[in-house]
C-alpha cells in the first residue's frame, strides 16, 4: 500500500501542472462558453430556430449534440458534452500513455521495476491516478455547469457522464500502450480511437431521427459503441438518467482486466505488435535538402489538408439546407444573417465564412513548417546537414518555398473539396468562382505567418514554436470572433485574417490581400537573407 | 607539408562565458590529429567554428586556407563531419539517414562503389539500417554518423568524439577505419578525452583548456616533459645502492618491487646503474597521456567552466 501511495504520489506530483491545466481549462471553458450561450440565445424562440437550423441540416449535429429541447441545460448540453468529452478523453488518454509506454521507452520504467514495486504496480497506479483525475475533472465541472447557473442535479449527470467515458479514454489509452513499443505508436491510436468515438457519435446524431417539432433527435446506432454517445444518452438535465453509463463502464472495467492481464504475460519493454523494419535504402525524395525539409513536413500537410478538405466540402454542401432552411423560416435566414454579419447572398457568405477558417487552417500549417526548421536545430539533425554542402540560407530558402507550397495544396485542395460540394447547390455555376475566389485571398495572411514565424526563427530562435503558435492563435480568434466578441477596431486590425479580402459578387476588394503579400514576400526574404549572419542555434 | 586547419587567436564568447580564449593550433595534411581536453575545454565550440557553424567572435580560422564561415558549404565538399552528440531523424531509418547524408555530400557519383562500402561499413560496425531512428541507442547513432563519413571519401575527417558510445570491440574497428582513412592520404582531426584511443592513432597532440592551447605536439615531444617510470625487483641487499641513485624521484618500495620515476631524457644516464646493481624483472613504463593529462588538471578539480555550446 505504501509502495502504491508512492508511485501515485509521483505521478500526481509530476502531472500537477499539466493536469491541472486540462482540468481547470474545461471547467473555465464550459463556464465561459454558457455565459456567451445565454447572452446568444437567451430567447427561447432564438433556441428553437437554431435547433430547427442544425436538425435540418444535419452536419452541424456531428460538430454539437443531441438535441433535447430548449431548456437551459438541455441546449448547454446539446451545445458543449461532446467537445467536452472529447477533450477529456485526450486527457485521460495521453495521462496513460505517458505513465505506461513511454516511462518504458525511456528506460525508466526499468529502473522501477527493478525495486520491490515491480512490474504490476506502476501500472495500477496509473489506473487510480487516471480515475482520480476525472474523478475531479467531473466534479470541477458539474460545479463550474452550477456556477454558470445551470440546475445541479442535471450538471451532476453531466460531470459524471464526462467522468465515465473518460474512464473509457483511459482504459483504452492503457490498452494501446500495451500493444505498441513507441509512446508514438499509442498515443497516435488513442487518439484517433478518441476522434472516432466523437465522430461516431456524431454521425449517430446526425443520423438520427428527428421529432415532430424539431426539437429532439433519437441518435441512430453509431452513437452505440461510443463512450460520448453513451453520455449523450444521460439525457443531463432532462432525463438525468445514469444506466447508459453502465455499458463505458463495464467496458473499461474489462479492457483495463486485460491491460493487466497482457502486462503480467509479457516482458518489460516488450509489446503486443512489433517494431516493423523499415527501408534500407532511403528512396528518391530524400536526395536533396529540399527532399528532406518536403519530407519531414509531409505529415504535416497531410493533416492540415485533411481538415482544409472537410472545410471546404462543408462550405458548399450546406447551401442548399441553407437556401431551404432561409425559404422555409425567414427567421432563420436572419439568425445566420446575424451571425455572419454579412449582406451577401446567404450562400456567398457561407462560402465566405467557412474559407476564412480554411485560411487559418493554412496559416498554422505554413507556421508549423517554420517551427519544423526550429525543431531540426534544435535536435541537432540541422547540424548534420549543414555539416555537408548544403549553404546556410538555401537550407532556410527550401524551407520557406516548402512553406509556400503547403500553404497552396491546403488552399487548393479545400477548393477542388469545395467545387465538389458545390454539386448539390440550386446554382452551383454561381459558387465555383465565389469558393476560388475565397480560396486564394486567404493567401496573402498565410504568408505573412509563414514570414514571421521564419522571422522570429532567423532573430529570436528560442522563441520560434511558442511566439508562431502564439501569433497564429490569437490572430484566429481576433480576425474570426473580433466582431462578434465586438473588440475595439484597432485590435482588430492587427489580426492579418482581417485583412484577407471577402468575396463579394465581382466587387472584391484586394487592397488588403496585395499589402499582406508584400509584406509576406518582404518578412521571409529577410528572414532567409539573415542567416548569411547567423549561427547555428542548438540549444532549448 | 600543406596546413589544412590552422587557427590563429581565436575567440568565441557566449554572453558573458568566454568559450575560447585565443586558441592557436594547426593541423598539417595527411596527419591524424588529436584534440584533447576536459568537457567544457572548448573542443566542440572549435570544431563547430572550423565547420562554419559557428562565427569567432574574434581571431582567425581557416580550412584549406579558406574561410570556414564565408566558404562553408564549398569547403564541406572535402570534409566529413560526425558530432559530438549525435541526433538522427527519429522516423527515418539508419540506411535512409546514411544515403541522405552521402547524396548531400554528393558521394553518390559511382553507385555500386558506394553501395559496396556502404554494406561493408554497416557490416563491420555490425548496423541494423532498417530500424528507425528513435528506435537506435547512442552507441547506434553514433555508428549512423561514422559509416555516413567514412561511406564517401573525403580529404578532412573531423570526429567530435566519436567513439564515446561505442564498446571497446567497436572501437577496434573505429581505429581500422582510421587507419583506414589516414592511409590514403586524408587529414583527421579527433577530439576525444579518451586519452587510449588518442595515444594509439595520433601522429601529434593538441591539449586545450579553458579555451586555451596547453600543449601542442607529436606524442614523442610531450613525453619530454614528464617523467618514465622504472621499477624492478626489491632486494634488501642492494636498498643502499638504489637510495643513492642520482636524479630519482618518489622512489618507493612496495609489494617486493622498488618503484621510482626519471625524467624522460635522463633514463639512458640511469640504465648503466642500474645495470651495475643487478637489477631483476626490470620494466621502463613510458609515461601514458594519463600521465600528462593529470600534470595538466591533477590539480585543478575545481569546476570549470561549463560546456559552452549555446
Amino acid at each position: 500500500m505504501t509502495r502504491l501511495m508512492v508511485l501515485l504520489r509521483q505521478r500526481i506530483r509530476r502531472d500537477r501542472l499539466q493536469l491541472a491545466l486540462w482540468i481547470v481549462g474545461i471547467a473555465v471553458l464550459a463556464y465561459a462558453s454558457m455565459t456567451a450561450v445565454f447572452d446568444t440565445y437567451g430567447e427561447e424562440q432564438d433556441r428553437k430556430e437554431i435547433l430547427g437550423v442544425a436538425i435540418a441540416t444535419r452536419t452541424i449535429l456531428v460538430f454539437r449534440g443531441t438535441p433535447n429541447g430548449v431548456d437551459d441545460g438541455a441546449f448547454a448540453f446539446f451545445l458543449l458534452f461532446a467537445w467536452l468529452a472529447l477533450m477529456g478523453g485526450l486527457m485521460s488518454t495521453f495521462l496513460a500513455v505517458r505513465h505506461t509506454r513511454k516511462e518504458e521507452e525511456e528506460g525508466r520504467a526499468e529502473a522501477v521495476a527493478a525495486t520491490p514495486a515491480g512490474r504490476i504496480l506502476p501500472t495500477t497506479a496509473t489506473v487510480v491516478h487516471g480515475v482520480l483525475a476525472n474523478v475531479v475533472l467531473g466534479l470541477l465541472l458539474a460545479l463550474a455547469l452550477i456556477a454558470s447557473g445551470l440546475e445541479p442535479g442535471g450538471s451532476f449527470v453531466w460531470g459524471v457522464a464526462i467522468m465515465v467515458s473518460g474512464f473509457a479514454f483511459l482504459a483504452f489509452g492503457l490498452f494501446a500502450a500495451q500493444l505498441f513499443r513507441t509512446s508514438r505508436g499509442a498515443n497516435s491510436l488513442s487518439v484517433t480511437f478518441v476522434l472516432a468515438a466523437y465522430l461516431l457519435r456524431g454521425i449517430g446524431d446526425a443520423a438520427g431521427t428527428p421529432s415532430e417539432d424539431l426539437l429532439h433527435v433519437t441518435p441512430a446506432w453509431p452513437s452505440w459503441l461510443s463512450p460520448i454517445g453513451y453520455g449523450q444518452f444521460t439525457g443531463a438535465y432532462v432525463e438525468n438518467d445514469l444506466t447508459p453509463l453502465l455499458i463505458p463502464l463495464a467496458f473499461a472495467a474489462v479492457l483495463i482486466g486485460v491491460v493487466f492481464a497482457l502486462q503480467s504475460v509479457r516482458d518489460q519493454g516488450a509489446s503486443l505488435l512489433a517494431g516493423r523494419a523499415g527501408r534500407s535504402n532511403a528512396g528518391p525524395v530524400l536526395s536533396s535538402s529540399f527532399g528532406l525539409a518536403w519530407r519531414l513536413n509531409t505529415p504535416i500537410l497531410l493533416s492540415w489538408t485533411a481538415g482544409g478538405i472537410a472545410t471546404g466540402l462543408l462550405a458548399t454542401s450546406l447551401s442548399p439546407v441553407v437556401n431551404q432552411a432561409a425559404t422555409d423560416a425567414p427567421q432563420v435566414l436572419e439568425i445566420l444573417r446575424r451571425a455572419i454579419g454579412s449582406e451577401a447572398s446567404i450562400e456567398e457568405t457561407f462560402v465566405a465564412l467557412f474559407y476564412s477558417i480554411v485560411g487559418i487552417l493554412a496559416a498554422c500549417c505554413a507556421v508549423q513548417v517554420g517551427i519544423r526548421a526550429r525543431q531540426e536545430e534544435v535536435h541537432g539533425t540541422a547540424e548534420l546537414v549543414l555539416g555537408t554542402p548544403v549553404p546556410r540560407l538555401r537550407w532556410l530558402l527550401e524551407y520557406w518555398i516548402v512553406g509556400v507550397i503547403v500553404i497552396a495544396i491546403v488552399l487548393a485542395a479545400s477548393a477542388l473539396a469545395g467545387i465538389a460540394g458545390a454539386g448539390s447547390a440550386a446554382d452551383p455555376e454561381s459558387l465555383i468562382p465565389a469558393v476560388l475566389e475565397a480560396a486564394l485571398a486567404q493567401l496573402p495572411a498565410c504568408l505573412v505567418f509563414l514570414g514571421l514565424t521564419l522571422l522570429v526563427f532567423a532573430f529570436v530562435p528560442r522563441a520560434t514554436i511558442p511566439v508562431g503558435w502564439t501569433v497564429v492563435g490569437v490572430a484566429a480568434i481576433l480576425g474570426v470572433w473580433g466582431p462578434i466578441l465586438q473588440a475595439p477596431d484597432w485590435v482588430i486590425d492587427l489580426s492579418p485574417f482581417h485583412h484577407s479580402p471577402v468575396p463579394a459578387g465581382g466587387e472584391t476588394d484586394w487592397t488588403g490581400g496585395f499589402w499582406m503579400l508584400a509584406i509576406g514576400l518582404a518578412a521571409g526574404a529577410v528572414a532567409v537573407w539573415s542567416m548569411r549572419r547567423r549561427e547555428l542555434a542548438s540549444g532549448g | 607539408m600543406t596546413t589544412v586547419i590552422s587557427t590563429r587567436g581565436l575567440e568565441k564568447r557566449f554572453g558573458r562565458t568566454i568559450a575560447l580564449d585565443g586558441l592557436d593550433f594547426s593541423v598539417d595534411a595527411g596527419e591524424i590529429h588529436g584534440f584533447l581536453g576536459p568537457n567544457g575545454a572548448g573542443k566542440s565550440t572549435t570544431i563547430r567554428i572550423l565547420l562554419g557553424l559557428a562565427r569567432a567572435s574574434s581571431g582567425e580560422a581557416t580550412l584549406f586556407g579558406r574561410d570556414p564561415w564565408a566558404d562553408a558549404a564549398d569547403l564541406h565538399k572535402r570534409v566529413a563531419y560526425v558530432p559530438g552528440d549525435v541526433a538522427i531523424w527519429p522516423n527515418f531509418t539508419g540506411g535512409e539517414a546514411i544515403d541522405l547524408l552521402t547524396r548531400l555530400r554528393g558521394g553518390m557519383t559511382d553507385k555500386a562503389a558506394y553501395r559496396d562500402r556502404k554494406q561493408r561499413l554497416l557490416d563491420v560496425f555490425q548496423l541494423d539500417p532498417r530500424k528507425k531512428g528513435r528506435a537506435y541507442s547512442k552507441g547506434n547513432r553514433q555508428k549512423v554518423a561514422l559509416v555516413a563519413a567514412f561511406a564517401t571519401p573525403a580529404d578532412l575527417y573531423v570526429l567530435d568524439e566519436p567513439t564515446s558510445g561505442l564498446d571497446p570491440l567497436m572501437e577496434q574497428v573505429f581505429n581500422r577505419e582510421i587507419d583506414h582513412v589516414a592511409r590514403e592520404g586524408a587529414t583527421v582531426l579527433l577530439s576525444s578525452h579518451i586519452l587510449s584511443e588518442v595515444e594509439a592513432l595520433c601522429d601529434r597532440v593538441t591539449i586545450i583548456r579553458a579555451g586555451k592551447v596547453v600543449e601542442s605536439g607529436t606524442l614523442a615531444e610531450l613525453r619530454h616533459l614528464t617523467r618514465t617510470e622504472i621499477a624492478f625487483v626489491h632486494d634488501p641487499a642492494k636498498e643502499a645502492g638504489v637510495t643513492a641513485l642520482p636524479d630519482t624521484h618518489d622512489l618507493v618500495i612496495d609489494e617486493g618491487r622498488v618503484r621510482f620515476t626519471v625524467d624522460s631524457d635522463r633514463v639512458a644516464d640511469v640504465l648503466p646503474d642500474l645495470g651495475r646493481l643487478g637489477v631483476q624483472g626490470l620494466t621502463v613504463a613510458p609515461p601514458s597521456l594519463e600521465d600528462l593529462f593529470l600534470r595538466h588538471y591533477g590539480d585543478e578539480l575545481a569546476p570549470v567552466e561549463e560546456e559552452a555550446r549555446a
